[in-house]
Parts: C-alpha cells; sequence; structure tokens
C-alpha cells in the first residue's frame, strides 16, 4: 500500500523524465455541456423520425425487438403481447413515476399479470430488501424507463436511482424499456455531452450510483465462439417507441 | 484485497474477468484465507473448473472444445451433461446465478475510470460485470493505475475503439459506469466500493521505454493476428498476459530478466502494431528489450560473442570475404543438389525443418568483379 | 535528352551469399531501362540482424560503414523490403548518435526496393515472365507493413506477359522467417511455414514470388524439404523473361 501523496509524487517524478513523450491529446470537451445538450434536444425535436429509423435499425442489429405504438393506451396491449407470447405472468417495474405513470400498471393488472412494481425509495429493512430481490429474481419480465436511446449502436442508457432499481434490466430473461422522442440522441459523443452534463452541472435523470448503457441481449462467445444469449443478463431485450410522449 | 474481504465477514467471492486479478494472483490469496472465488465470466468460469489459467484476453477458454467444457460441467454437477453450447451456456446461467445471490463480495477489474467524475467503467457482452457490481454488499475494483482517462467525453471515444477492436461490435453489449455505493434513495447496490489501483513497475515506465505500452486497451486485436500466438497459444508465454503485449506487459511488471527469452519469441512482422487500435508499435519495444537483455549481460554469452563476432566480420570486408570461403569449405560434405538438407550440432536448427540454401560458388561480388576485369 | 539515371545496387549479405542470380536479373533489368548500374564495392550487410537482436552498438557501426559506401549514390537500390526498411526507417535514428544524421537520412531518401525503384520512380511496368503460367505473392512483413508497399510488386505482376498472378489466401502474413526468430524457435518458425505453403499450394500457382530474400531462403527451404513442385523465386528473377 502507498498513501496517495506517495503515489502521485511518483507519477509525476516519472513525468518529468520525458515531458511531451504521450503526444495524445485529449478530446476537446464541451464548454458548458448542459447548453450544448440542450441545443441537441431542440435540434432533434426537428428530426427525430430520422433518429429513431436510425435506432430501429442498430436496436435491431444487435438483437433487439422493437415496437413502436401510437399512444399509451397501446402500451399495456404490447406488453400483454409479449408476455402472452412467452408463457410469461409476472412482471416486476420500476416505480411507476420512473416509467409512464400509474395508468399502466393498473392497466397491466386488469389484463392479468402479476405486476410487481418497485417502491420509489429505500427498503424499509434487509428482509424487506431481500424480499423484493427474490420478486425480482423470479420474474418473467422487467419494465423499465430509458433516459438516453442511442441511434448509432442501439444502445440504451439507464440511470439508476431511487425507484430505478438497476436488477430490474438484468435479472429478469426479458427486459422491456419504454421510451419516447425525448430519448433519443444519435451518438456516443452525444451521450459523452449529456454525461458532462448530469456531471458538471447536476440534474440528472436520477441520483443513482450507477450509469447502464445496454446494447441488445446478453451474449457470450466462450465455447468454441458459438454465438449464445442471455448467459447472465436477459435473453431478450424489447424496446417500445411511444409516439405521443409519456410524459405528457 | 484480502484485508477488505476479510473485514466484510465474506466467505464468497463472485468475480468478473479481471486480468489484473490474475496478475497479483488474488484467487490464491483469497483461497487461503477461505474464501471461496468464483469466476463468473462464463470462460473465465471454464477454465477455472478445469484449474487453468486464461488463454486469450478477451476469450480466455478459446483452447477448449464443447466437448471438454460439457465433461468439466458434469464433472461439477455430477450429472450427465450434452455437449451444446446453448445448453451449456443455460446451465452455467442457473448455477452462476446462485452464486451471485449468495456472495458477500463481489470483484471486478476495470476497462477504464474516468477521472474528473470518479467513475469506474466496466465492459462485458455477458452481464456479469453488472450482477458483480449490483448484488453483493461489497464492490471491490482492481485496475492498472494506467487506465484512467480524463473526462467522459473522452471515455466515449474509447469505448467505441474498444469493442471494435476487441469483438467488432460498435459497442459491447453492457458497459456499467460505477459511481460508487449504493446512494440515499436507491433500494440496492453495495454498501461499500473499494477501488485498488495497481503500479507493479507500471508508474516507473511513464518515462521509460515501454512508456507505450501502458495505451493498452487489453483489446486482444494484437493476439488474434499474431502469428506467434496462434500457433503456441497463450499458455505457453507462462505469464498472466499472452502475445506480444504480453511480452512487454511481463517485462513491465516482472522485470527484463523475467522476458529474457520472451523478447526474442517474435519475428517482429509487425501484425500487431497494424491492428492495434492505439498504435503501439510493439515490434520497436520488443527490439529495445532485446537490447536491454544484452546490455544487461542477460543473454547467453554464447549468443552475445556471436554477435559480436559477426559484427566484426560485417565491418571488415576482407574478413567477410574470408567467411564465405570458409564456408563453402564447409559445407562441401552437406550441400547436395543445390541445397543442404542437414547440419550438424547447433546449426541444425535450421535444417532439421526447412532446407538450406549453400553459399553461392561464386558470390555476387566476385562474379560483378571478375566481370568488371573481363569487359572494363 | 535527359541524363541517364543512376543506380547503385545493395546487393545485400543474403543476396552476395546465397542469390547472386538475383543480383544478375536485376542488373539486366535496369540496364535495359537504359540506367548505369554500378555496385559499390566491399558491400557486406545492413545491419539489420544484429539491430533485431538487440544489438546497437554493433549495428551502428555496421550502418555507418554500409552508408558511407553510398554517399554519393544518386538512387539505391535494394532486393530485399527488410533491408530497404533498415535503411530508410532506421539508419537516421540509428547515426545520429555517431554524428551521421545527415548522411543517414539522405542515403535513406535515395533509397528503393527494387519494385518501388521500378514502379515509382521509373514508371516501369511491362516486363516479360521468365516463369510462364500462375504465379502468386506473398508480401514479405517489412516491405507491407514497415514501407507500406502492397501495390508495386503486384502492378508488375499483373502486368507481366506470360504469367497470370493468383491471390494468395493470407498473402499478408508472416512466412515465419524473422531472422534469428527462425534459428531460436525453430519449430514455431516452422508451423508458421507450414500454413503459408499450404496456402501457396492452394493457390495452384507453379511459382511463388517474394521481394525478400529471407522469406525466399525460409519458403525455399520449406518448399524444397516438401519437395513441392512449386518454386519460390525473387521478383526480379521473375521479371527477367526477356533476357537477351
Ligand atoms: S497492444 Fe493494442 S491491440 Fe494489443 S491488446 Fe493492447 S490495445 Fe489491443
Amino acid at each position: 500500500m502507498t498513501t496517495r501523496a506517495e503515489f502521485f509524487a511518483r507519477i509525476r517524478g516519472e513525468l518529468r523524465k520525458k515531458p511531451a513523450l504521450f503526444a495524445a491529446s485529449t478530446a476537446a470537451r464541451p464548454e458548458h455541456p448542459a447548453t450544448q445538450a440542450d441545443a441537441i434536444r431542440r435540434e432533434l425535436a426537428e428530426r427525430w423520425p430520422e433518429t429513431l429509423e436510425a435506432f430501429r435499425l442498430e436496436f435491431e442489429r444487435v438483437a433487439g425487438v422493437f415496437h413502436r405504438v401510437a399512444s399509451l393506451d397501446d402500451v399495456a396491449p404490447t406488453i400483454d403481447r409479449i408476455a402472452r407470447e412467452r408463457g410469461a405472468r409476472e412482471l416486476v417495474s420500476w416505480h411507476a413515476a420512473s416509467v409512464a405513470g400509474d395508468g399502466l400498471s393498473r392497466a397491466l393488472t386488469a389484463r392479468g399479470l402479476g405486476v410487481h412494481e418497485m417502491p420509489a425509495g429505500e427498503a424499509a429493512d434487509g428482509a424487506e430488501r431481500a424480499r423484493l430481490r427474490a420478486i425480482t429474481a423470479r420474474a418473467d419480465l422487467g419494465l423499465t424507463g430509458v433516459d438516453l436511446a442511442v441511434a448509432e449502436t442501439g444502445t440504451l442508457v439507464l440511470v439508476s436511482g431511487a425507484g430505478r432499481p438497476r436488477s430490474t434490466s438484468l435479472l429478469p430473461p426479458c427486459h422491456i424499456a419504454l421510451f419516447d422522442r425525448t430519448a433519443l440522441v444519435e451518438s456516443l459523443p452525444q451521450v459523452g455531452v449529456f454525461l458532462e452534463a448530469w456531471h458538471r452541472d447536476g440534474a440528472p435523470p436520477a441520483d443513482g450510483a450507477v450509469v447502464n448503457f445496454i446494447t441488445g441481449p446478453s451474449r457470450t462467445a466462450d465455447i468454441e465462439l458459438t454465438l449464445t444469449r442471455g448467459v447472465h443478463g436477459p435473453k431478450e431485450v424489447h424496446a417500445i417507441f411511444e409516439d405521443g410522449g409519456l410524459r405528457g | 484485497m484480502v484485508d477488505i474481504a476479510r473485514r466484510a465477514g465474506a466467505r464468497m467471492a463472485v468475480k468478473s474477468k479481471s486480468m489484473a486479478t490474475e496478475e497479483i494472483d488474488l484467487n490464491e490469496a483469497l483461497e487461503r484465507e477461505g474464501i471461496t472465488p468464483v469466476e463468473t465470466d462464463l470462460g473465465e468460469y471454464i477454465i477455472q473448473l478445469a484449474h487453468e489459467r486464461p488463454s486469450h484476453i478477451i476469450a480466455p477458454a478459446i483452447h477448449k472444445t464443447k466437448g471438454q467444457v460439457a465433461e468439466l460441467f458434469s464433472r461439477e454437477l455430477k450429472r450427465p451433461v450434452e455437449a451444446d453450447p446453448e445448453e451449456l451456456t443455460r446451465i452455467a446461467r442457473a448455477e452462476l446465478r446462485q452464486k451471485f445471490l449468495q456472495a458477500d463480495i463481489g470483484i471486478t477489474g476495470a476497462n477504464f475510470a474516468v477521472a474528473d467524475t470518479g467513475t469506474v467503467v466496466l465492459v462485458t457482452n455477458e452481464g456479469n460485470g453488472r450482477m458483480v457490481t449490483s448484488l453483493p454488499r461489497v464492490h471491490v475494483a482492481v485496475m492498472g493505475a494506467e487506465k484512467v482517462v480524463p473526462s467522459m467525453t473522452d471515455l466515449m471515444v474509447f469505448l467505441a475503439i474498444l469493442a471494435k477492436s476487441a469483438t467488432g461490435q460498435k459497442l459491447s453489449v453492457y458497459t456499467t459506469l460505477v459511481r460508487g455505493p449504493r446512494r440515499a434513495g436507491e433500494l440496492e447496490g453495495p454498501e461499500e466500493f473499494h477501488l485498488v489501483l495497481l503500479d507493479s513497475g507500471r508508474i516507473a515506465q511513464l518515462g521509460g521505454p515501454l512508456r507505450e505500452a501502458l495505451s493498452c486497451l487489453r483489446c486482444g486485436a494484437c493476439l488474434n493476428v499474431c502469428p506467434v500466438y496462434r500457433q503456441i497459444g497463450g499458455h505457453a508465454y507462462g505469464h498472466t498476459y499472452p502475445g506480444p503485449i504480453g511480452i512487454l506487459l511481463t517485462a513491465m511488471l516482472e522485470g527484463t530478466g523475467s522476458v529474457k527469452e520472451l523478447a526474442h519469441a517474435s519475428s517482429l512482422c509487425g501484425a500487431c502494431a497494424d491492428a492495434c487500435p492505439v498504435r503501439i508499435d510493439i515490434p520497436k519495444m520488443l527490439i529495445e528489450l532485446r537490447r536491454e537483455v544484452g546490455d544487461q549481460k542477460i543473454a547467453p554469452w554464447i549468443e552475445r560473442v556471436t554477435f559480436k563476432l559477426l559484427a566484426q566480420v560485417l565491418v571488415r570486408p576482407a574478413l567477410y570475404r574470408l567467411a564465405a570461403r570458409v564456408g563453402r569449405v564447409l559445407q562441401r560434405p552437406f550441400a547436395r543438389g543445390g541445397t543442404i538438407s542437414g547440419l550438424p550440432l547447433f546449426l541444425d536448427d535450421w535444417t532439421r525443418t526447412r532446407d538450406l540454401p549453400p553459399v553461392a560458388a561464386r558470390t555476387f561480388q566476385e562474379r560483378w568483379a571478375a566481370e568488371r576485369e573481363a569487359a572494363p | 535528352m535527359t541524363a541517364r539515371r543512376r543506380v547503385s545496387l545493395m546487393v545485400t549479405c543474403l543476396g552476395d551469399l546465397f542469390f547472386p542470380d538475383v543480383g544478375f536479373s536485376i542488373v539486366r533489368l535496369l540496364r535495359r531501362l537504359d540506367v548505369v548500374v554500378d555496385v559499390p564495392p566491399a558491400q557486406t550487410c545492413c545491419g539489420l540482424p544484429l539491430f533485431n537482436s538487440g544489438y546497437h552498438a554493433e549495428a551502428r557501426a555496421v550502418a555507418a560503414r554500409t552508408a558511407e559506401l553510398f554517399r554519393d549514390s544518386e538512387h539505391v537500390v535494394v532486393p530485399s523490403g527488410s533491408c530497404a526498411w533498415m535503411v530508410k526507417h532506421e539508419y537516421p535514428g540509428l547515426l545520429a548518435e555517431s554524428g551521421l544524421a545527415a548522411l543517414a537520412g539522405e542515403v535513406a531518401a535515395r533509397t528503393y526496393e527494387l519494385s518501388q525503384f521500378l514502379v515509382r520512380v521509373l514508371g516501369a511496368t511491362r516486363f516479360t515472365s521468365a516463369v510462364p503460367g500462375r504465379v502468386t505473392y506473398h508480401d514479405s512483413c517489412h516491405l507491407l507493413r514497415g514501407l507500406h508497399e502492397s501495390r508495386s510488386p503486384r502492378t508488375l505482376l499483373e502486368n507481366l506477359s506470360g504469367a497470370e498472378l493468383v491471390d494468395l489466401p493470407g498473402a499478408d502474413e508472416c512466412c515465419g522467417f524473422g531472422g534469428s526468430f527462425s534459428v531460436r524457435l525453430p519449430e514455431v518458425s516452422t508451423q508458421i511455414l507450414d500454413k503459408k505453403l499450404a496456402n501457396v499450394e492452394a493457390t495452384g500457382a507453379g511459382c511463388l514470388v517474394a521481394c525478400d530474400a529471407g522469406c525466399l531462403m525460409q519458403m525455399r527451404g520449406g518448399l524444397t524439404r516438401r519437395k513441392s513442385p512449386v518454386r519460390a523465386l525473387h521478383l526480379a528473377e521473375v521479371l527477367d523473361g526477356g533476357r537477351p
């Protein structure tokens, strides 16, 4: 073990020996990331249909299943259909406030699904936490919202936080993510702008410990380079795009 | 590390693929404390069951067939298992799922760390990295001190490079940005988060001749194109990091002396440098290592004498001409039909497997000089 | 009328000792293109074997001597990609320590591998093949990745009258020679070679062409050992079909 001061002193000492050998310069960072993030949003408000189409192509290329619905009323029937096709009964969901509001859970319950909505905050005690984890581990479907949907790579970016447990998109064999045009971005560099903005100017979509990029279902090629899915994470990832706007 | 695990009262540790923990023999250290380390990357899990070490930095079990994997699984589960990748993967999911849920501590490497946000970044395709950082009560990340990038903006660049070079994807399936333990209001996540930075010779190379190797992303592209690696496989290198970049990293971590033979295990064909997404000039540094091996006089004396003699001959044309004549005399008993198919002693290293052209009856320069005289 | 071009041939140690015919093919090719050829006397070696094995002080002495021999040359032509790479790529750095940076830089700038000189300097691309039928081409590592040249030799072979160039699968992969590597790890070196030769034989070509004496030594040695009908020849020998 070394103290922090020793550690940095050693690095500085070594770097002094041969200055400027690392010619690589760092990427140009946005001056005012929040302003730039707003600008990206404004631009995309105009050309979101192209971005959505690009996202769909990439998302399907990484073996995601894409659905598009006209309004919030069509979301429950779509999820219901996914569930029926798989003989799935139990669904865990982020807290309603982080997905699409109370109505969706009610509609899904009315269709006969067992809906387990995660609490808006921490569990009261360890026992409660264990109970919720067991429910998640047993569930057939996990329903979440989406913070960013990246067209370039077909990636869903999910920030953890209160009411948005990370296990919802991880433990069930089928992950369903619901989003609208406000989540769309075009590229990884744009994601970088949002991450900088969330960090520097605060106001992230949630104040959790983890940001997850999800690009298709879990996969491995560790046995004879044969591609198989769902080794640890979900075997299927569905993205439902809602045209009307989830938050009114 | 062992201290952290002991304080956490851990009995089982789940790990996601980390070359850094291989480097420090962490599994052995944990076992000595009675803590069972469980590798959760499918490839690592397989080789852990086989009591082996990874042979590739991206595909650690690439040397195993599905039949061998099925055998390992059936021995572990004490029941017959079908040699089908789909089925084997399903079994591994069920087995490892239990371990994720039971483990007290999660140990990961890190692909990057972002300096200005204090974020540790893990890239996996299977999702085990997410499991290990989400489910156990304690998360410890171990990484080489060189993996820090300045900002999120830089990170986006590197994520794309890494995925493309490692597996040809635009982005790996899961990229997890960890900003520390569970935060207030969150339902889940570890209560403790520790980050261990490894120096082991790295910092000394910041100003050293191997400094370029510090930019390595561990994408494995150089291994996949290396003719030597493709022939001998990862284990033959005998150290944590295989392949041409592995020789440099081994020298960095364990000193030049540890690679005095390995430094020569390359034809310097340059395919690695060509494939490397961050343009690490591996052949140049291998030559540099050879130079150090020679300078520090840790090369065998017979080799040093041979090369010094060779140099003497090559700066004295008279000696060079004499050597050609001597060669012609000595090769006489062995040259047949214009080739040499067998030579005595160490000279047989070439001729055991290949023919050798004999020294020409008259060298180019001898003929050229003769022609000049004949027709000035 | 423009002045005739002048070329100094750097025959290289392997070319001098083992492949003298290659040197004479080059002389004939160049003379037919109206180039004046000379061979600075008392040549030995470029120093690459010493350099690559880490004997840099020794390599420097050899390099200094060789650079000096070609001080006044208008163009230096080398039959091996690896030696050309050594002169062009490593001489300047290596000789800077002996105060010969300027000389090394000049010689480096005037040095060409044979195929590059023919195509890129002389613009000569039409030759007659000395070996009729199918030929295939192996990229030597230093020419391809060191000097970034894959085009010139192919241009010459594609335009070669009397021969048909066929693609070699894995043409850009090493033949396993690697200088001292070939005797330090002979088994590995030969396994790599075997893969290369299997690819060569699969093409159905009767002749394997290369632009490096090291690769030729390795591949020819392997071919004759396996009693293959395929011949391994230097590019210059193949282009030299119009022999007077
Ligand atoms: S040296 Fe380059 S190619 Fe090899 S693993 Fe490192 S980054 Fe990848």
